[in-house]
């Protein structure tokens, strides 16, 4: 019976991709840990990860540097890496389905301008919360993303009682470009030194951060995976049309309340840990809704790995490219999301016309 | 199935709903009328829990509809409203899949062999297996309609709220949608409540409705409200008109526009002309007439332009006289959509008077023919028997009930003069009479006996019939 039900589901064409997207996650992960100006071989490279989780190296004399190098520094870069791909193509398709707009992406409604805001006063004003140390920096971003949330919910229920789709879009609009705005005030009013820090913070990069960061998104990506999974039936109603969901016996408000804050504390924690880096939320779910149609239920797992895995090869592009320097991240989303996005773009409507 | 009481809600202060009473019965499928603005969709959207009301009841299965879990409303009421549009290029089968939702259980929710055989059900139903695999967006409007009542139906309702579902929808598929509906309705005893906009299509399909006006009910009852004509002229403010449907006994309502009430006056003399030969007489007016006849071509209560009378030396006419005389129209560039005809066996004789009796003006044309092909001789009168073709022209407005008079009367004419002809018997099935009516002037509604204008029809068929026999008879002797 087991069986049967897994040849059916390989059968089903999207068997294969679940286990092709994983594959080349994989891949991809083995490749950003062994490209680097010091290379470590492969089984080495395994030696390490397996030894570490689960005690069963087999190799023997692994020079201690390696060690450091794989498990102290790619490691938790690449994981990081994978973790805010797949957290902001998450939300991003999450918030497309939501907003019925597919050029919806975690940065319209708001989010990621509240939680870099948060980090911007906390590098201009140098604060240090007692007991946080280092780590002040993503949790005030990350509350300050959810204080973004709260007051684009309040404005949307001040102005419209049915948390209409336009009213969010446009509520988030006007949050963002305030908050925006703030952020440039304070880049203006700072000296050179606070201003580059910032504009590099705000580039976004998953380097230097080591294995605190990788815990302390980890729960918000679960969390808010979670949610969204939960709630991918009520995203394929919402295509309909509110009215239409709200018929066929969809709460509507509620499924809306918590796609939302799940998909804002993806965005927020990404933004957090690694700066705001576009164009990942916009153009997977895309890439993605492309290959297996809109169906959420295969939608945003599908996003999720794929995010994660543009996201660790951009991040090899990103420090490789113009090696021994690095690239701001979010510069190589968009040098290969754009382009990318619009062959795909223009192969669909070549598609369509034969 | 649903009972509304004393209800009243509607957008923001001032409610458009007010005291409303209503109870939909299980199983009937109830049309809710009324023209724009009237609260139909308010009422709707009270029933569906769009719009909180602001007092009174409404109560599904006898519990305040409110009460109902989302789900709970969901398992019980479907909706199908006007073309939605869905983004993303959802499939077919994936849109009526979501119809599922308010029956999947578990923590995955995946559909359940139960749900998906209900799925094949539905679209089997709806016809839409065919193209299931294709994007919604790109199927047509009728089809995208079926697919949303696949959607619906899949829910397994027992109460279906439509909301002008054909709203964009041409003939073809207003009907297919619902003749589906009207099925599932006689079948499984489905409960529909639709909004509709065109009463004909309502008259068609509803077991019961009701007519909203400003917000409360003017009535509520079966197919024979349509026929108070005053009641919804005044509701819609449009001049309607009842008539039967030819084959099914419901009311069908004509509009009448308002340029069409003021038409151009024209001369009666001047608006025909005769053409007549030795093979026929034809006239053309100008502006149709109002006509009631049992003609060949043109029979029943019309608007017909062209009148003829063709001779056929030898009768040829048993059995296909209709196709042979639209031949002939067809031949001399008459339309015969707008034509009224009859053959003329043996053409014996005939005669045309035009008259003004009172104030009204007429003309007569009566054509002589034999019966059957032979100039029988009656044997008890010693006279020939013959068929008699009438064509009356009136330039008067009659009602149809005043045609049906008009018609007696012209009988009750002919009779007379064929009895002081010494015919005992009239077995001349074969005769035909046409009223064209003007339709100009005063509308007259009795054409009886006792009225000038019954009598100056029964005068002048009187006196043209006997002047047209005795010219005959002059020719036989």
């Amino acid at each position: 019976m087991r069986n049967l039900s897994i040849r059916r589901f390989l059968n089903n064409n999207i068997g294969w991709l679940y286990i092709l997207s994983g594959g080349l996650l994989l891949c991809t992960s083995l490749l950003a840990l062994f490209v680097s100006s010091v290379q470590v071989p492969v089984p080495t490279i395994l030696h390490i990860i397996l030894g570490n989780t689960l005690n069963s190296g087999w190799l023997e004399n692994v020079p201690k540097n390696e060690v450091m190098i794989i498990w102290n520094i790619r490691l938790p870069r690449v994981l990081l890496a994978f973790c805010v791909g797949a957290s902001l193509s998450l939300a991003g398709a999450a918030f497309q389905g939501l907003l019925r707009n597919p050029l919806a992406d975690p940065y319209t409604i708001g989010v990621s301008s509240g939680a870099s805001l948060g980090a911007v006063i906390v590098i201009f004003f140098q604060i240090t919360i007692i007991g946080l140390g280092s780590f002040t920096l993503p949790v005030v971003a990350i509350i300050s993303g959810l204080l973004t949330l709260l007051v684009v919910f309040g404005l949307v229920r001040l102005s419209s009682r049915s948390l209409a789709v336009e009213t969010i879009v446009l509520a988030g609009i006007i949050v963002s470009s305030f908050i925006g705005a703030l952020v440039s005030l304070i880049i203006s009013l700072g000296d050179k030194d606070a201003m580059t820090q910032i504009m590099y913070w705000l580039y976004g990069s998953v380097g230097m951060r080591g294995w605190e960061y990788v815990q302390l998104i980890i729960p918000f990506m679960i969390i808010g995976a979670f949610i969204l999974f939960y709630h991918y039936r009520e995203l394929n109603a919402l295509a309909l049309g509110e009215e239409a969901a709200d018929h066929i016996g969809v709460d509507v408000k509620k499924g809306k309340r918590f796609v939302l804050v799940g998909a804002s504390l993806l965005t927020g924690a990404s933004v957090a840990v690694s700066g705001s880096i576009g164009f990942v939320g916009l153009v997977i779910p895309h890439l993605v809704r492309l290959v297996i149609g809109p169906n959420h239920r295969h939608v945003l797992p599908l996003s999720l790995l794929t995010g994660g895995t543009f996201l660790i090869l951009a991040d090899l592009l990103a420090r490789t490219l113009i090696s021994p320097n690095e690239l701001p991240i979010g510069v190589v989303t968009a040098l290969i999301g754009a382009p990318v996005f619009a062959f795909l773009l223009i192969r669909e409507r070549l598609g369509k016309r034969e | 199935m649903i009972k509304v009481h004393n209800l009243t809600g509607g957008y923001t202060h001032s409610p458009i709903i007010q005291g409303l009473d209503l109870e939909i019965r299980r199983g009937e499928f109830f049309a809710l009328l009324g023209p724009n603005g009237s609260g139909k969709t308010t009422l709707f959207k009270l029933i569906t829990g769009q719009l909180q009301k602001k007092s009174g009841n409404i109560l599904l299965d006898g519990k305040e509809i409110s009460t109902y879990s989302k789900l709970a409303k969901a398992k019980k009421v479907a909706v199908l409203s006007q073309e939605a549009s869905v983004s993303f290029d959802y499939t077919v089968e994936e849109i009526v899949s979501l119809g599922r939702y308010p029956h999947q259980k578990g923590i995955l929710k995946n559909l359940s062999k139960e749900d998906r055989k209900i799925i094949e059900e539905v679209m089997d139903i709806t016809k839409v297996s065919a193209f299931r695999k294709k994007q919604f967006r790109m199927i047509s409007g009728g089809e995208k309609q079926r697919v949303l009542l696949a959607k619906a139906l899949a829910q397994e309702p027992e109460l279906l709220l439509l909301d002008e579902p054909t709203n964009h929808l041409d003939i073809k598929h207003t009907f297919q949608l619902l003749d589906l509906l009207k099925e599932r309705q006689q079948t499984m005893g489905l409960t529909v409540f639709a909004i509709l906009h065109d009463l004909n299509v309502a008259s068609l399909y509803a077991d019961r409705f009701a007519l909203l006006h400003e917000g409360s009910l003017l009535e509520v009852g079966d197919v024979e409200m349509l026929r108070k004509v005053e009641q919804l002229q005044k509701v819609y403010q449009v001049q309607v008109n009842a008539q039967s449907h030819p084959t099914v006994p419901k009311p069908q309502l004509l509009m009448t526009p308002n340029y069409a009430k003021a038409g151009e006056f024209l001369n009666f003399e001047g608006s025909f002309e005769i053409n007549q030969d030795n093979h026929s007489i034809h006239i053309e007016f100008k502006k149709a007439l109002r006509t009631i006849s049992n003609c060949v071509l043109g029979d029943g209560i019309q608007w017909l332009k062209h009148f003829s009378h063709v001779y056929e030396a030898e009768s040829r006419v048993s059995f296909d006289s209709k196709a042979k005389l639209q031949k002939w129209l067809e031949n001399n560039l008459i339309p015969y959509e707008q034509a009224a005809g009859m053959i003329v066996e043996g053409n014996l004789e005939e005669i045309i008077i035009l008259e003004e009796i009172g104030a009204t003006q007429m003309m007569v044309i009566v054509t002589v023919g034999t019966a059957n092909g032979d100039i029988l001789i009656d044997p008890q009168s010693d006279q020939p028997k013959h068929t008699i073709n009438i064509m009356l022209f009136i330039d008067a407005h009659f009602t149809d009930g005043a045609l049906v008079n008009g018609s007696m009367l012209a009988t009750e004419g002919k009779v007379k003069a064929l009895q002081e002809h010494g015919a005992k018997e009239f077995p001349s099935s074969n005769d035909t009479l046409l009223l064209g009516l003007t339709q100009q002037g005063e509308k007259i509604s009795t054409a009886d006996s006792q009225s000038d204008i019954g009598n100056a029809i029964s005068q002048l068929v009187y006196r043209a019939v006997q002047k047209v026999l005795k010219k005959q008879n002059r020719q036989l002797h």
